[in-house]
């Protein structure tokens, strides 16, 4: 019976055998890229027996630590299941891609990335507040390995920040955890549904910074660009596209439902700081001289949004939060391994190096430019889809937030079509004619062509996303909706 | 006429096994003249078999008071006679990884068996004539293993300043045998209590006898301000034994505090408890800023044993049944992570042939990949990352200061873990330096199996204890019952 423990623990099992034993690199790699595949064919299982309306669903529920009251809990919902589902298949891609580019990746990275992916699925499907904060932090372990030891020239800078960062949020909350888990009314509970609404404003911060530093929200960004620009492209995707996502998540999933009160009285500040990250990252996302520039502060921008979106406490906003971080987790890996790819190729990312690629090269303009229409949002684009979601939820509002986030949606347009122009067209760079392979081929193309796929399927059919999240995005946000009403 | 004391022999088993078998050793050596003694930490392996065997046997007997009222023999005796037992036979199993083992190994066994004997026998002390003279047997053993390397300078210097410090450390705590016993008329623990109940509280010989006493054991301990001479110490001494130190004598100096302060000082809680608050804190601070700056692994790993001694502290003062049963974890929890660091180290000090530096162990992860990788664990583990035996340490410790009242203790350990993570991290990124793939060969030499032996019963600990702790919590809750109703 393949349940969401079976997430959880084949791709750790798997990652830890492929990190310890000495298999040849390539072996080792493909294992891993099977478990990956395995995991995408279990999860659109989950997708396809997920009954919308039935709450949580394919879980376990077992004693851990019955001295403590923690119990492994683990189960999906709407929410948990789309992030559970974009995991699986951007760490497949990442996972492929890594497969084709690696000259110098040891079997080592692969055993990472996929005990990465076990730690991620833990965050989206826990129940439980110390399997939540396994999850949690224990991600952080892999990905600070994978930057430490592969990353490019400036990784020692990198991790220590991220260090700094996400562990100091993390340890926090754990207090904070410990103190919720401690204090239940009859003995200690750790699980989410005794929490609820327990909380002092102290412990609602605790935890607020810990998810804060991981999505990040302004001002807390400052790890986000050194970890995606020494990052190894597949890292950069999974870090970018799914680790951050776990912060986004966490918001929605565990902060405002455990926190009803305190997030509908804080949710202004957490609005207002969404504004201010979504039209800052996309000003600076505007200012960079390289691709992964703009796709990191593109994504500080995007979350935020996403994190804007959440704080609205409807349904709209929720819903369509939730499908922004799907979207943008498609959008950002696939983007991180096409510049990965270009970088690695020309040896520089540098606009003023690149230029005029679209010529002569028409698979890598075609790629590039559905993503990039995609990220920028044009009608009939999933992203537009949820964008409007997160819009209409601003508007209903207040009609001046929908006024300013709508200035943020045009200044992605601006960033997205100044990368599309600067890399596709212009004036041909210095490099572009070193450029082996000439265009996209085989292994980064059928790395990258699936996330493409999925974001044309979702644009076609986002309704098969919006009515499996909508019923669970709304119970998450329901409580915190009551308290702002009340208000 | 003296009446001979009454003594259970069976109640003291463990320790008889233990010196038998010490005297063991020493005879058979006797007959070993210029052959290979390594016979005799077989010996010492059997002897601390016995010894735990003895103290498991006895788990769960009613507790009894043996030898004149010297000694109590209760479950946390025993737990300490289980646990320096099977530190001891790591501790062995790393020692035979020392070349020197083959013409000094039966001294160096015998001496460990009477350290150990000293450790388990402060654990039951009854009366601060036995705390003394238990005290003054393990570090005199101690002062003799630092400087069991007559080859080395360091090691000499080791022995040589932990004999004059530890010297002080005695006196002091002797001292303040002698002003409690003034104030009191007894050197009993139930005496002393009795007699602190009646004194006039703040009165200058009780105020005088508890912090001396309390500052002798510090020392033992590691707390600031008498923590000079740990690193000194740990960097010079046999890392074999350093490992020994860092483990087992943690263990009985915490243990003894503990009941110390939950019996003869109970009385006056208000005395010590706001030392023992700046004390830990600033343990907490200073061990783990000072370990930051450390390029010599060892001396690192004194100071990071020196910030644990204070994260120790906090549950000390938490106290109660919830911070002795943390207290009791985590030292169990630390045990085999500190063997475990120093035996890959030890094994580190063999391929390298000289002092384990930052810049000595640059990419020898690649070369050793078993060792690399469980010194990776070890350090997670100190660090308090989940799914390691440290986690759930810090966890229990951090839980029980936030359930009584002392959450921003917690908060200060979380805090100084953040900054742990730092330089734990600086030897895991050493390590697996790709730039500076060196020629380290990894050296195969006799006694080498012994120790990947010792480091794989410490990962297999450190992870056992990580995933399913509840018997270790059982275990650990149920020897400090007899703290929590000393008070």
């Amino acid at each position: 019976m393949i349940t969401a423990t079976t997430l959880i623990t084949v791709p750790l099992i798997a990652g830890i055998v492929i990190l310890i034993v000495p298999f040849a690199q390539r072996l080792a790699g493909y294992l891993a890229l099977l478990v990956a595949l395995g995991m995408v064919g279990a999860v659109a299982g989950f997708v396809y027996r997920f009954e919308p309306m039935a709450g949580y669903q394919f879980g376990d529920d077992a004693e851990w630590i019955p001295q403590l009251g923690i119990r492994w809990s683990v189960a999906l919902d709407g929410v948990g299941l789309a992030m559970a589902a974009v995991t699986a298949l951007v760490v497949a891609c990442a996972l492929g891609y890594g497969l084709w580019a690696g000259r110098d990746r040891t079997h080592a990275t692969f055993g990472l990335i996929l005990i990465t992916e076990a730690f991620l699925f833990l965050v989206f499907a826990a129940r439980d507040l110390f399997v939540f904060y396994v999850g949690f932090e224990g991600m952080l372990i892999p990905l600070l390995v994978l930057l430490a030891v592969w990353g490019g020239e400036d990784r020692r800078r990198a991790t220590v920040q991220v260090v700094a960062y996400t562990a100091f949020g993390t340890l926090l909350m754990l207090v904070a955890i410990l103190w919720l888990g401690l204090t239940a009314p009859n003995g200690p509970d750790f699980s989410m549904a005794a929490a609820v609404g327990r909380g002092n404003d102290l412990v609602f911060w605790a935890f607020a910074l810990a998810f804060a530093i991981k999505s990040p929200l302004f001002p807390l960004h400052g790890w986000v660009l050194p970890a995606y620009r020494q990052s190894s492209p597949e890292v950069a995707a999974v870090l970018s596209g799914v680790a951050s996502k776990a912060g986004g998540f966490a918001f929605l999933a565990v902060l405002v439902p455990l926190f009803p009160e305190q997030s509908a009285r804080y949710a202004w500040l957490f609005i207002a700081l969404g504004l201010i990250g979504f039209l800052w990252g996309a000003l600076l996302a505007f200012r960079q001289p390289d691709g992964r520039g703009v796709i990191a502060y593109s994504s500080i921008a995007q979350m935020s949004f996403v994190v804007l979106g959440i704080f609205l406490l409807n349904a709209q906003g929720s819903t369509g939060a939730t499908f922004q971080m799907v979207n943008h987790a498609l959008v950002s890996a696939a983007l991180f391994l096409l510049a990965g790819w270009l970088e690695t190729q020309a040896g520089s990312g540098d606009f003023r190096k690149l230029g005029g690629l679209a010529r002569s090269r028409p698979i890598l303009a075609t790629v590039a430019l559905v993503l990039g229409m995609a990220a920028l949002a044009v009608p009939g684009s999933s992203v537009f889809a949820s964008e409007f979601l997160i819009l209409l939820a601003a508007f209903a509002d207040a009609w001046w937030l929908g006024t300013i986030a709508s200035i943020g949606i045009v200044l992605a347009a601006m960033y997205m079509l100044r990368w599309i122009s600067a890399v596709l067209h212009e004036r041909e760079g210095d490099l572009v004619g070193q450029l082996r392979p000439p265009d996209l081929r085989s292994g980064a193309l059928l790395a990258v062509l699936p996330l493409a796929l999925a974001l044309i399927g979702l644009s076609v059919a986002p309704a098969q996303l919006t009515e499996r999240v909508d019923p669970s995005s709304q119970m998450m946000v329901s409580g915190a909706y009551g308290e702002k009403e009340a208000r | 006429m003296i009446e001979a004391p009454n003594v259970d022999v069976l109640a003291i088993a463990p320790e008889i096994s233990l010196l038998v078998g010490a005297s063991l050793v020493l005879m058979v050596a006797a007959f070993l003249r210029g052959r290979d003694r390594g016979v005799g930490v077989v010996i010492g392996i059997a002897a601390f078999a016995v010894s735990a065997g003895f103290a498991i046997a006895a788990w769960g007997d009613a507790p009894t008071v043996t030898i004149a009222q010297a000694l109590q023999v209760d479950q946390l005796t025993q737990a300490v006679r289980i646990l320096v037992a099977g530190c001891g036979i790591l501790t062995l199993l790393v020692a035979l990884g020392w070349p020197r083992m083959r013409e000094a190994g039966a001294e160096y066994a015998a001496i460990l068996l009477f350290a150990a004997t000293g450790m388990t026998l402060i654990a039951g002390s009854n009366s601060f004539v036995t705390l003394f003279v238990a005290l003054e047997l393990f570090s005199i053993s101690l002062y003799v293993l630092c400087a069991f390397d007559r080859s080395s300078k360091a090691s000499l210097e080791s022995g040589f300043k932990y004999l004059v410090l530890g010297t002080i450390g005695s006196i002091i705590l002797v001292y303040g045998a002698a002003f409690l016993y003034g104030a009191t008329g007894s050197f009993q623990f139930d005496g002393v209590a009795a007699g602190l109940a009646e004194a006039e509280p703040g009165a200058w010989l009780v105020v005088l006898g508890v912090v001396l006493v309390l500052a002798g054991l510090l020392f033992k301990i590691g707390a600031l301000p008498f923590h000079m001479w740990v690193p000194d110490v740990y960097e010079g001494a046999p890392t074999s034994v350093t490992g020994f130190m860092a483990a087992a004598t943690k263990i009985a100096a915490f243990v003894a505090l503990a009941r110390v302060l939950a019996e003869p000082l109970a009385p006056v809680r208000d005395t010590w408890e706001p030392v023992l608050v700046v004390v830990a804190v600033a343990t907490i601070v200073v061990g783990n800023i000072a370990a930051l700056v450390q390029d010599n692994v060892k001396r690192m790993l004194a100071y990071s044993s020196i910030a644990a001694a204070g994260f120790g502290l906090i549950a000390i003062i938490v106290g109660g049944e919830a911070g002795s049963r943390a207290l009791l974890f985590y030292l169990a929890a630390y045990a085999p992570m500190a063997i475990g660091a120093f035996a890959v180290i030890t094994l580190h000090e063999r391929d390298h042939h000289g002092i384990t530096t930052l810049e000595s162990i640059r990419a020898w992860g690649f070369a050793r990949p078993f060792a690399g990788l469980a010194m990776v664990v070890f350090l997670l583990g100190f660090a308090g990352f989940p799914l390691t035996a440290g986690f759930l340490g810090k966890f229990l410790v951090a839980g029980s200061a936030v359930e009584s009242g002392w959450a921003w203790l917690a908060v200060v350990g979380a805090i100084g873990s953040v900054i742990g993570i730092a330089y734990y991290l600086r030897v895991i990124l050493a390590m697996y330096d790709r730039s500076a793939r060196s020629g380290v060969h990894a050296a195969g030499a006799p006694g080498l199996a012994s120790v990947s032996i010792a480091i794989a019963l410490c990962l297999g600990l450190v992870i056992a204890g990580g995933v399913l702790p509840g018997i270790g919590i059982d275990w650990a809750g149920e020897a400090a019952r007899v703290l929590a109703a000393g008070r």
